[in-house]
C-alpha cells in the first residue's frame, strides 16, 4: 500500500475548515495572542475530589475482616461484644507488618 | 529586610500538552494547548486558528486529557499539576462571554509514596466511568466519576508491578481496564488489570504479554470494535488484543525513539507518530474478515511522511491538519498531503509558533546603542537549536530608501488611478513640495499641475468626490484626482499666511495664528462653514473623525501655544467643547484624536518629547483620566496608521515609538529606527501595507513588523546552544553549541549540517595538546578503546563566533572528542589589552563518577581568524567562569580557582577555595564571590588582596539544589533551586557573633513554577521613560526551561506592604481556575519542605488587576490606604492603582 493511500479520506468533521488558510496574512494575525480569562465570579465546585485516608494495608485488612466477621456471624448468628473482635484484630496488624 | 517584585515579561512558550476536541461548545471544534502553567484555547474555523482565551493556573500542567462523560454534550478537561492538584474543567458560553467553571478538584498526592520516575500519568476511561493516575510506584489510583456525589472518592490500588512504563484503558470492556506496560529483573511485559470500582480492586488479569521489546515504552489503545492495544518500541511495534498478536519492525522507526502519538480515525484504524527526531510516521492498522463479520488486525504498515518540529504532544485537528507541541523548539500546524513535494515530504509547514524553550543561556547587550538592552537567548536543543534576539520594540524591515535631506511633510496619494492603491508620494520642504510617482518598484519625480510647487505643503490627501486637497501658507487648494487640475482654492480672508492645518476627507481647519477657519470639501468646492478667534495662538491641531468607519468628524481638537493647554471645539459652530490645561512650560506639538479598541483617546505631544494622553468622550468632548508619558527628548509628531485592521499611531521623534492598544490599556512600543522627523502609512502596489519613513537624510519604505510586544527574531543553528558570551570589541558573539555525530563506517560524521558544520572556517581542537593523556584516572581515554560503537551518538563540541549584525557564524572551534565545552565568558586579563574569549572544558569519561580533567582555553578573535593564545589543564570540569579584578575566576569541581594572567600570556593559580560538593555557579561584584553549589545553596567569598587567599563570609545551609546565582546589591543574593523555587538570601555584617555573620538568613522565598536556567543584570526597557510612580531599583532578568523571561526588582518596605495588600485583595477577587490557592502556589515548595511566599510580590497577579472590569477595580481598591505625601496615609482611589500598576508593566 502506498503512502497516498495512507492519507486518503482523512478525517473531515467540517471541510470549510482551514480551506480559507493564506499563510502570509495568517502568519501575522496568528501571533495574535488569545485574550487572558480573569475569572471573578464564584461558581462553586460541584464536586470535591477527596483521597481516601485510610492506607491501602488497613483496607486490606478491614476488607478481610469483614469477610471474616460475615463469616463468624453465620456460623454463631449472634452479635457479639466489639471488645472481642478488637481483641482478635490487633495480633493480626503485627503479624502482617513484621513479614 | 529585602522586598522584591517579580515578574513574567514573556510568558512560557514550550508546549507540553495539545488536545483537540469540543470544549467550548458542542460545535466548536477546539485545539487547546498547555504551556507550563497556562492553557491556550483555540478554534478551528477555515482560516486556521483563531484564539479565543488564554486561562493561567495556579499549577504546573503535567497531565491535561480531554474527555466526554456520557451524559455531556461538550468535553470536559481534566488536568493533574505537578504539586498533585486534579481538576475537572468545563466551558460555558452565553455569545461572547465564557467562563471556565471547575467542576470537580482536589489534591490527590499521598502523604507517603515514591513518585515515580516515569512522572505523573493520568488517563480516563473510555466510557467516563473512572479516572486512573498513576502518581506514586506500586500504587494505581482510582477517581470513580460518579455524577450524583459531592464527592469524588479517590482511592489507591496495590499494583504488583513496581516500573510502570506506560498505562492506558482499554476500550470495550466491560468493566473499567487497564493496560499497562512494566518492568522488572527479566524485561519490560505488557499486563491488563480488570478494575472492580465497587471493591476498589484490581479483580482480574483479561490478559497479558511477556518479554515484549526491552524498550517498549508507548501504549496506544484501540477503540471499538477492534480494540485492544499497540505497543511502541524503539524497534517494533505490536498489536495485542488478547488473542491476536502482531508484531512489525519497520527499519524506519529504529533511528530514533517514538515518544508521542495522535489518533487519526475516530475508528482507530491510523495513527500518527512523532519520534525525537522530528519524523512524522503514520501507522496503519490492516485489518481481514474473521468470518463471523467481526474484523481482526492482519499487518502493521508504518510509513515516514516527513519532517516536523522535535515533537512532545500531536494532535489531528481537521481535514488533514494536525497540531505539533514541541519543547524543544517552535511548535507547527502542519498539513498532511497525498501527494509528496520535490523532497519527498507529504508534510506542508502551515504556520509556526515562536517557542524559546529551553533557554539554557542569554546575555543582555545594547547592540543599536539605543540606551535600551535587548536579550540573545541560548534557545532548543538539537535540530531545533537556536539564538533568539528578543527586544522590547518594533522593526522595521527596509525594502527601498531614497536620499532626499530636509524633508517637512509626506504624504500618500492615490492620482489619476482606478484602483484604491497609493502611487504617489508628496514630500514638503522648505519653500518647495516635490511628487514622487511610485510605477512598481520604480520611483521617479513628477508633477501634479494643480498643486502649488513653490510652496510648502502642510498637508496633502486624497479626499471625498475624488479630489486631492493640498494645504501651503498660502491657500487651500482642491484639485481633481483624475484630471489632476485645480477646481477650487480657498485663502484666508487676512494677509496672515496658514500657520497649522488639520484635515479629513470632507473636512479641513487651518489657523492663521489665533484665527481658525472650519472648511467643507464638497464637489469642485471648499465652503467655509466657521470661523473664530481664540485668546492664544494655535500651535497644533486635529480633525481626526472618531469611531468605525466614520467619515467626518464632530470634533476639533485644537494645542496653543502660550497658554499650554489642549481645547475641544465643536463643529461646524467651532464652540468650546472643553479645556484642559496641561501645566508645565512646553509647548504642544502635535494633537491626535483616535480610537483604539472601541474606545476614544486624545494624544498630545509636547515639545520635549513627552506626551499627555486622555480618555475622550465623543458626545460631550471631555477629556479625563490624565496621562503622561516621555517618548523621546525632541518634539514628537502623532500620526496613524492601520495595520492588521487595527489603528496604531506612529509618534515621530529622535525615539520613534508605535502607540496601541492591548487589553483596553495603551502600549508604547519603541520602534528599533534612530530617528524618525515624519512618516505616512503607504499601501502601494510594490509596497503593500507599508509605511513611508523620513530621516533627517532620506525616505524609507519599508514594513512594520507585527506589533507585540517583545519582538523576537530567530537565528536557527540546528545544533544545541549551551553558553553564549559578547565580545563588544570583536562586534561577535562567542556560542558553546553541541551537535551530534554518529558513528559509522567511515567514522564520526554529523547526524545533519547544522552551524558548526556549515560554516566556512573551522578549526580544531589537537588530541593531543598539552593534556598528558593516559594518566592516571583518565586511562582509555584515547586509542581504539574509545572508538564508539557503531550507530552511537557522540557529543561533539564546538566554540562558535558568531557575527553580532549578521548573526552569520564566522568561525567554529572544535573541542577535541570526549572534551565538553562548559563554560564561556568574553573578558579583559590584567594589563594585557586584548580582549579574549574563554572556555572552560571537562573531559567526560563515562566510567568517572565526575570529570577528573579539562581545560581552559584562551582565544582572540580578531581580524577574522581565531588565534588559540593559551591553555592550561585543569583537574577537573570547569563549570562557571567569571573575570575577577583582572584575574580569571573559574569553578572546577568542588574548588573555585583564581587565575593570574602573567606577562607571558599563560594563567597561573594564585588561589584556590574548597568547601563545596560541585561549585557551579559563579558571580562577582568588587572582592566578593557569590558560589552556587549543586546542593549546598549559596556561599559568599571574600578575596582578601593582601593575603591572596578567599575568605568565607556567609554561607546559606540550607539544602537548596541550585540552578543559578545572581548577586542583587552587597547584602542580598538571589538564587534559584530546581524544585522550581527561587529565593534571596541576606549577609548580616552587623551581626554580633561571628557565627551568626557566617550565616545568610533566607528572606524571601517564591515558587516560580519554571526552572531558571539563568540570571543576568539587565532591563529590556528604556531606563526613565515617563515619569513613574513606582520605586523599583534594578533589574535581574531570569531565563527558564518553560521559555519564559522574567524579571526580579528590589522594592522598598512600603511599597512591598502596599501591593502585598493590593495581592492579597486581588486574590480574593480573582477566582482561581481549579480552585487552587494563590498562596498555596506561590509557597515555596519542594520534596522535603513548603513555606509560605515571603518577601516577594507576584506581579503576575498585580499586572491581571488592569484586566479587571471597572467594578471589580473599584473592590480592589476599596479599604486600600496609600501612604501619600507627607507620610500620611489616604484612600487608594482605582485611578492611583491604575496608574501604578500601569506603571509597573512599564518596567518590561
Amino acid at each position: 500500500m502506498s503512502v497516498a493511500e495512507f492519507l486518503k479520506g482523512l478525517p473531515s468533521y467540517n471541510e470549510d475548515n482551514f480551506s480559507k488558510f493564506h499563510a502570509d496574512s495568517n502568519s501575522r494575525t496568528a501571533l495574535k495572542k488569545p485574550s487572558v480569562y480573569i475569572p471573578t465570579k464564584d461558581f462553586p465546585s460541584e464536586q470535591v475530589i477527596v483521597t481516601e485516608k485510610t492506607s491501602i494495608l488497613l483496607r486490606y485488612l478491614h476488607q478481610h475482616w469483614e469477610k471474616k466477621g460475615m463469616q463468624k456471624k453465620r456460623d454463631h448468628s449472634s452479635v457479639d461484644t466489639d471488645e472481642l473482635n478488637q481483641s482478635r484484630k490487633r495480633p493480626r496488624v503485627d503479624y502482617s507488618t513484621i513479614p | 529586610m529585602a522586598f522584591h517584585y517579580v515578574v513574567t515579561a514573556h510568558k512560557p512558550t514550550a508546549v507540553t500538552s495539545c488536545v483537540t476536541g469540543n470544549f467550548t461548545s458542542p460545535n466548536d471544534l477546539n485545539l487547546i494547548v498547555a504551556k507550563n502553567t497556562r492553557l491556550e484555547i483555540y478554534l478551528v474555523t477555515p482560516e486556521g486558528l483563531r484564539p479565543v482565551k488564554e486561562v493561567g493556573l495556579y499549577g504546573k500542567v503535567s497531565v491535561m486529557k480531554l474527555f466526554r462523560p456520557q451524559y455531556e454534550k461538550k468535553d470536559l478537561l481534566f488536568i493533574v499539576t505537578m504539586r498533585y492538584n486534579a481538576m475537572i474543567l468545563e466551558c460555558v458560553s452565553d455569545g461572547e462571554n465564557l467562563e471556565i467553571i471547575t467542576k470537580a478538584h482536589g489534591n490527590v498526592s499521598d502523604r507517603i509514596g515514591k513518585p515515580s520516575d516515569t512522572g505523573i500519568i493520568a488517563v480516563i476511561d473510555p466510557k467516563a466511568r473512572v479516572i486512573g493516575l498513576r502518581l506514586y510506584d506500586g500504587l494505581f489510583k482510582i477517581i470513580p466519576l460518579d455524577k450524583d456525589n459531592s464527592e469524588l472518592k479517590a482511592s489507591s490500588i496495590r499494583m504488583d508491578e513496581l516500573q510502570v512504563m506506560d498505562v492506558e484503558f482499554l476500550h470495550g470492556c466491560s468493566n473499567p481496564t487497564i493496560v499497562l506496560i512494566h518492568q522488572d529483573l527479566n524485561g519490560r511485559h505488557v499486563k491488563t488489570h480488570e478494575i472492580s470500582l465497587r471493591d476498589k480492586e484490581f479483580v482480574k488479569i483479561p490478559w497479558r504479554q511477556d518479554n515484549v521489546e526491552t524498550e517498549a515504552s508507548m501504549i496506544i489503545p484501540v477503540p471499538s470494535p477492534l480494540c485492544g492495544a499497540i505497543v511502541i518500541g524503539q524497534e517494533s511495534i505490536l498489536y495485542h488484543d488478547g488473542i491476536t498478536s502482531v508484531a512489525v519492525a519497520p527499519p524506519v522507526i529504529k533511528q530514533s525513539t517514538i515518544v508521542c502519538y495522535a489518533r487519526v480515525d475516530p475508528g482507530g484504524l491510523r495513527y500518527l507518530l512523532g519520534d525525537m527526531a522530528g519524523h512524522l510516521f503514520m501507522l496503519f492498522l490492516e485489518t481481514e474478515s474473521r468470518g463471523d463479520g467481526a474484523d481482526v488486525v492482519k499487518d502493521l504498515k508504518v510509513e515516514l511522511l516527513g519532517e516536523i518540529s522535535t515533537p512532545e504532544c500531536i494532535t489531528y485537528l481537521d481535514n488533514g491538519v494536525l497540531y505539533i507541541g514541541s519543547r524543544l523548539g517552535d511548535s507547527q500546524l502542519v498539513k498532511l498531503n497525498t501527494k509528496a513535494d520535490e523532497n519527498g515530504s507529504y508534510v506542508t509547514i502551515m504556520e509556526s509558533f515562536t517557542n524559546l524553550a529551553p533557554i539554557m543561556d542569554m546575555c543582555v547587550v545594547d547592540l543599536e546603542r539605543q540606551g535600551q538592552g535587548q536579550l540573545v537567548t541560548c534557545s532548543g536543543a538539537f535540530k531545533e537549536g537556536s539564538l533568539r534576539i528578543i527586544r522590547n520594540g518594533i522593526g522595521i524591515q527596509e525594502h527601498a530608501s531614497i536620499d532626499l535631506p530636509g524633508i517637512k511633510g509626506m504624504w500618500a496619494l492615490t492620482v489619476a488611478s482606478v484602483g484604491k492603491q497609493d502611487n504617489t508620494l508628496v514630500l514638503a520642504f522648505v519653500g518647495q513640495t516635490r511628487v514622487l510617482s511610485l510605477n512598481g518598484e520604480e520611483v521617479e519625480e513628477t508633477e501634479i499641475a494643480g498643486f502649488a510647487s513653490d510652496q510648502q505643503t502642510f498637508y496633502c490627501g486624497n479626499v471625498t468626490h475624488e479630489q486631492i486637497i493640498q494645504v501651503t501658507p498660502i491657500s487651500a487648494r482642491l484639485v481633481s484626482a483624475q484630471s489632476k487640475t485645480l477646481v477650487s482654492e480657498w485663502k484666508p480672508h487676512t494677509e496672515k499666511n496658514i500657520s497649522v492645518v488639520a484635515c479629513n476627507s470632507e473636512q479641513i481647519v487651518v489657523s492663521t495664528g489665533s484665527d481658525l477657519y472650519y472648511i467643507e470639501i464638497h464637489p469642485n468646492e471648499l465652503i467655509m462653514k466657521g470661523h473664530v478667534t481664540l485668546d492664544v495662538e494655535i500651535a497644533c491641531l486635529d480633525i481626526s473623525p472618531l469611531g468605525e468607519n466614520a467619515t467626518s468628524a464632530q470634533l476639533v481638537a485644537v494645542g496653543l501655544w502660550t497658554d499650554i493647554s489642549a481645547y475641544i471645539l465643536r463643529l461646524p459652530d467651532l464652540s468650546e467643547a472643553y479645556k484642559e490645561n496641561l501645566g508645565g512650560e512646553i509647548i504642544p506639538r502635535s494633537v491626535l484624536m483616535t480610537c483604539f479598541e472601541g474606545h476614544n483617546y486624545l494624544l498630545c505631544a509636547l515639545g520635549d518629547g513627552s506626551m499627555f494622553y486622555f480618555s475622550l468622550h465623543k458626545d460631550s468632548g471631555m477629556l479625563t483620566d490624565k496621562k503622561k508619558v516621555t517618548l523621546g527628548t525632541q518634539p514628537t509628531v502623532l500620526r496613524t496608521f492601520r495595520s492588521l485592521s487595527t489603528t496604531n499611531v506612529f509618534a515621530c521623534s529622535d525615539r520613534p515609538t508605535v502607540i496601541y492598544s492591548s487589553n483596553h490599556k495603551l502600549v508604547f512600543s519603541n520602534v528599533n529606527m534612530k530617528e524618525v522627523n515624519h512618516m505616512c502609512s503607504l499601501n502601494a502596489e510594490a509596497y503593500p501595507d507599508s509605511l513611508a519613513l523620513a530621516t533627517d537624510n532620506c525616505v524609507t519604505i519599508g514594513t512594520i513588523d507585527e506589533i507585540q510586544k517583545l519582538h523576537i527574531r530567530t537565528v536557527p543553528l540546528q545544533e544545541s546552544p549551551r553558553r553564549i558570551a559578547y565580545q563588544e570589541q570583536s562586534q561577535t558573539f562567542g556560542v558553546l553549541s553541541v551537535r551530534m555525530d554518529i558513528q559509522d563506517s567511515t567514522g564520526l560524521n554529523p547526524s545533519r549540517p547544522s552551524a558548526s558544520t556549515m560554516t566556512q572556517s573551522v578549526t580544531v581542537s589537537s588530541s593531543v595538546g598539552s593534556l598528558s593523556l593516559g594518566k592516571s584516572g583518565v586511562s582509555g581515554m584515547s586509542g581504539a578503546n574509545t572508538t564508539p560503537e557503531y550507530g552511537q551518538e557522540i557529543e561533539v563540541h564546538n566554540l562558535l563566533i558568531i557575527d553580532q549584525h549578521t548573526f552569520e557564524v564566522l568561525h567554529a572551534h572544535q573541542l577535541m572528542q570526549q572534551e565538553y565545552a562548559m563554560s564561556l565568558i568574553s573578558c579583559q586579563l590584567g594589563d594585557d589589552p586584548n580582549t579574549y574569549y574563554v572556555v572552560g572544558t571537562a573531559i567526560v569519561n563515562p566510567e568517572e563518577a565526575e570529570p577528573k580533567q579539562g581545560r581552559l582555553l584562551i582565544f582572540q578573535w580578531a581580524d577574522s581568524k581565531l588565534t588559540p593564545i593559551s591553555e592550561k589543564e585543569i583537574k577537573g570540569s570547569c563549570y562557571s567562569l567569571a573575570e575577577f579584578n583582572g584575574k580569571l575566576l573559574a569553578s572546577i569541581n568542588s574548588t573555585v580557582r583564581l587565575f593570574e594572567w602573567t606577562a607571558e600570556k599563560e594563567l597561573r593559580l594564585e588561589c584556590s577555595h574548597f568547601n563545596n560538593i560541585i561549585a557551579l555557579y559563579l558571580k562577582t561584584k568588587g572582592d566578593f564571590v557569590l558560589v552556587g553549589d549543586l546542593m549546598r545553596s549559596m556561599t559568599l567569598l571574600q578575596y582578601k588582596t593582601m593575603e591572596g587567599s578567599f575568605e568565607e563570609i556567609a554561607r546559606d545551609y540550607n539544602p537548596n539544589w541550585m540552578t543559578a546565582v545572581e548577586i542583587l546589591d552587597d547584602d542580598v543574593f538571589l538564587g534559584s533551586e530546581n524544585s522550581f523555587n527561587m529565593f534571596v538570601c541576606q549577609k548580616d555584617s552587623a551581626a554580633t557573633t561571628d557565627e551568626e555573620r557566617l550565616q545568610m538568613q533566607e528572606v524571601g522565598q517564591f515558587h516560580v513554577g519554571d526552572m531558571v536556567n539563568v540570571f543576568r543584570h539587565g532591563s529590556l526597557v528604556m531606563q526613565n521613560l515617563g515619569e513613574t510612580s513606582t520605586p523599583t531599583s534594578g533589574c535581574v532578568l531570569f531565563g527558564t526551561v518553560g521559555g519564559a523571561i522574567g524579571l526580579v526588582t528590589q522594592i522598598p518596605s512600603e511599597f512591598y506592604d502596599f501591593l502585598l495588600e493590593l495581592q492579597n485583595k486581588l486574590s480574593t477577587v480573582i477566582k482561581s481556575v481549579g480552585k487552587i490557592e494563590h498562596s498555596y502556589w506561590r509557597s515555596f515548595h519542594t520534596d522535603i519542605k513548603t513555606e509560605p511566599c515571603e518577601g516577594f510580590i507576584d506581579g503576575d497577579l498585580i499586572e491581571s488587576f488592569l484586566d479587571l472590569s471597572s467594578e471589580k477595580m473599584k473592590e480592589v481598591a476599596e479599604g486600600l490606604q496609600l501612604v501619600g505625601e507627607g507620610g500620611m496615609k489616604q484612600e487608594c482611589t482605582v485611578d492611583d492603582l491604575i496608574k501604578m500598576v500601569e506603571d509597573l508593566t512599564r518596567i518590561h
